[in-house]
């Protein structure tokens, strides 16, 4: 589980912070992050996945100070959280190869990883996919491999930026019901998005960015927010 | 005469690909340094390595003539006009040229791959790796295009190598020389071939570069 507390961040060469003060946590089940383009939610997802290191205040996970900890830890640490890029960054090779990526860095042994990789494709539905050179898909196909690779180290927290960008209506329908699984099997999942009726669907509690601001709103329903 | 051609064009090769070899193994090291992140220090190195991409060849062999020669301060390695010092001449001319491309082609693969393999679970030592990995094609084109400068300047060559027959005489030197001595025949063949190696080159260039 990851919490920040009283963080603020400014990118480098930039006067006023991206991320003010922002104190939350990103608990099991779906958290929906909400706000207009600029408004700074790639930024809070990238700050709660341990990329971006805060200015002030701290990230949380497992209720340990991320940033204070010796270099050496925060391997182990980063590894139980994944962030899924909105534009989806692959790999020179084929999807298979872009799934195992994370694997491989684990040193997973070759057969655990072909059948974890095996297991992602299959989750996504883009096994026939596995041999194609993932550069040259289609930015939607692109999307479900991130969302592949992302799956097949298993996280504990699961980061998506604008994930159903990318996907027509099918596709973000399956993508709504490989979420809600993920969610009751206890992963932590953050959702950035514009898309209202897909936050509404999935969402157990709502981020509201604003201006680099971030309200934590626990019963969005309650609050009719959405 | 073909043996006279076949042996400066073989020695051309075996300098210029020694030189870029060289450059290269510090090159992209240091390209790796400055991409790896932003700071004053690493802005104005690349400042420096981009401004000295396109330095005048005759200069960098002036300033090494006077370092090499007898007199100067390592003249006691003897290494004027021996292939060494053409070697260590070109190395060190292609070593902006590769450093600021390589440093460009990196930076650009930085703050996405980089993220995206951290986050993965990478670390930093796997993240770099897997940053090269994905430059490579791109890193190669780099180190060819160094190549290609090496293999068709003149002033190092010249003032280093002194242009010595059976020795230091390699392709730019001898067709210079001939052209001095208005043997057109043997320069215009070496020219040949010297343009067939440097449109080789940018021909695997483009293709790597589309892969990349
Ligand atoms: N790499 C960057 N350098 C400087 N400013 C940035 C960078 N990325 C984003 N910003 C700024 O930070 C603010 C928040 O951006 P972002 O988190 O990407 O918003 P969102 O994801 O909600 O569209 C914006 O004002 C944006 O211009
Ligand atoms: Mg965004």
């Amino acid at each position: 589980m990851i919490e920040l507390k009283r963080v603020s961040f400014a990118y480098p060469r930039s006067c006023e912070d991206a991320i003010k003060n922002a104190s939350l946590v990103f608990g099991p089940g779906v958290t929906a992050v909400i706000g207009p383009n600029g408004s700074g939610k790639t930024t809070l997802l990238k700050l709660a996945a341990l990329l971006y290191r805060p200015r002030a205040g701290e990230v949380l996970i497992d209720g340990v100070s991320f940033w204070s900890m010796p270099d050496a830890a925060k391997v182990a640490f980063r590894r139980k959280v994944v962030y899924v890029h909105e534009k989806p960054i692959m790999l020179r090779g084929s999807v298979a190869d872009n799934v195992a990526y994370g694997l491989r860095v684990r040193n997973l042994s070759s057969e655990d990883v072909a059948a974890r990789v095996d297991e992602a494709l299959e989750a996504l539905g883009i096994k026939s996919l596995a041999r194609e050179k993932a550069q040259a898909l289609s930015i939607g196909q692109q999307q479900r491999v991130a969302l592949a690779r992302a799956l097949a180290v298993r996280p504990k927290s699961l980061l998506l930026d604008e994930p159903t960008a990318n996907l027509d209506k099918s596709g973000r329908e399956e993508f709504m019901e490989l979420i809600v699984g993920l969610a009751e099997r206890g992963t932590c999942i953050a959702v950035a998005t514009h898309d209202r009726l897909l936050a509404l669907k999935l969402m157990d509690r709502a981020v509201i960015v604003e201006n680099g601001t971030a309200t934590l709103i626990e019963n969005p329903e309650e609050a009719s927010l959405v | 005469m073909w043996q006279e051609v076949s042996e400066v064009v073989a020695r051309s090769l075996l300098v210029s690909g020694t030189a870029t070899v060289l450059a290269a193994s510090w090159s992209i090291p240091t390209a790796m340094f400055l991409a790896e992140k932003e700071s004053a220090f690493r802005r104005v190195l690349l400042d420096v390595s981009n401004t000295l991409v396109g330095v005048p060849t005759v200069l960098i062999g002036l300033i090494l003539y006077l370092l090499l020669s007898r007199s100067g301060p390592l003249g006691f390695f003897g290494l004027l006009y021996t292939p060494a010092s053409i070697v260590a001449g070109e190395a060190i001319l292609i070593t902006p040229l590769i450093v600021s491309l390589s440093a460009s082609v990196l930076r650009e693969k930085r703050a996405e791959v980089w993220e995206m393999a951290l986050s993965m679970g990478a670390t930093e030592r796997q993240a770099s790796a897997t940053m090269v990995a994905e430059s490579l094609p791109r890193l190669l084109t780099a180190v060819l295009l160094g190549f290609n400068r090496a293999i068709g300047e003149l002033g190092v060559a010249l003032m280093l190598g002194g242009n010595i027959k059976g020795f230091t005489r390699v392709m730019t030197t001898a067709i210079a020389l001939e052209v001095s001595r208005g043997e057109f025949e043997l320069a215009l063949t070496l020219g040949g071939v010297l343009l067939v190696v440097v449109f080789g080159i940018t021909a695997i260039v483009r293709k790597v570069g589309k892969a990349g």
